[in-house]
């Protein structure tokens, strides 16, 4: 079964602040399950495009009806994957857990795109729950995917907010 | 909260990976996105910095699931989810 959430949002900020704040936004407070982030792979296209592959580690907050299929996880692996177009102000990312993805899938595609009209970054992310769960504990996946959607694009975007607040501190700082 | 040090999933990585994240910083602020450089400048850093990663990542049993998922390509459709 598949299931889609989407989720729009305008960050009033320029591309530079958005795009640098989305390569610095852990550790901010809204990801205290993020343990650890790690650049694996950087490469600049024929376009000029900034192709990066990133590695996070989370420590796993699962729902309870989840456990008798995972034991006891308690960390979970993420694969983040991102390009940065300068030119057009637009950043592409998608992530995907790596483990346990027989029981459930997470992928999530965002999209930001800097608006020069209003001098402001549009983010609009789509994220697919794909699992092999037949009809029996489908609604247990629905009503949970769409509570932990909206729980989680809440703090990316409030960490995102934080990370840019703190970026433009220390920009000033540096004037 | 907000000045802890960005963690490698190998704590003998979180040193190099700091020198290596506040170099990337400076030049894709500074010259990536305003277009004055095509060519990651931060080499050697970057260098020092993957040896101890793949040293690490070695020793992790997610290694095979992210060579696999390192073969995926989202964004070749714009980055928009094919089957949506």
């Amino acid at each position: 079964m598949v299931l889609w959430h989407r989720n729009t949002h305008i960050f009033d900020r320029d591309f530079q602040t958005v795009s640098l704040a989305f390569f610095n936004r852990y550790p901010n407070p809204y990801a205290s399950h993020v343990i650890s982030i790690d650049t694996i792979s950087r490469k600049i296209d024929d376009l000029g495009k900034l192709h990066t592959t990133r590695l996070i580690k989370k420590t796993g907050k699962l729902p309870a009806w989840i456990k008798p299929f995972l034991g006891r996880i308690t960390e979970s692996w993420i694969i983040e994957m991102s390009v940065v177009d300068a030119q057009r102000g637009q950043l592409l990312t998608y992530t995907r857990n790596l483990d346990h993805t027989r029981v459930i899938k997470v992928e999530e595609y965002t999209h930001y795109h800097y608006i020069k009209r209003d001098d402001t970054t549009l983010v609009d992310s789509k994220v697919k729950f794909s699992s092999g769960f037949r009809m029996g504990i489908k609604h247990k996946i629905e009503e949970w995917s769409h509570r932990k959607f909206a729980e989680n694009i809440k703090k990316s975007r409030l960490g995102m907010a934080f990370v840019m607040d703190k970026l433009e501190t220390r920009t000033k700082l540096l004037l | 909260m907000g000045n802890i040090m960005s963690a490698s999933f190998a704590p003998e990585c979180t040193p190099l990976k700091d020198t290596y994240d506040k170099c990337f910083n400076q030049w894709y602020s500074e010259k990536f996105l305003k277009g004055r450089s095509m060519e990651n400048e931060c080499a050697e850093q970057w260098q020092t910095y993957m040896e101890c990663v793949e040293t690490h990542l070695v020793k992790q049993g997610i290694k095979p699931a992210l060579d696999d998922a390192r073969k995926e390509a989202p964004f070749e459709n714009e980055g928009k989810p094919l089957d949506k």
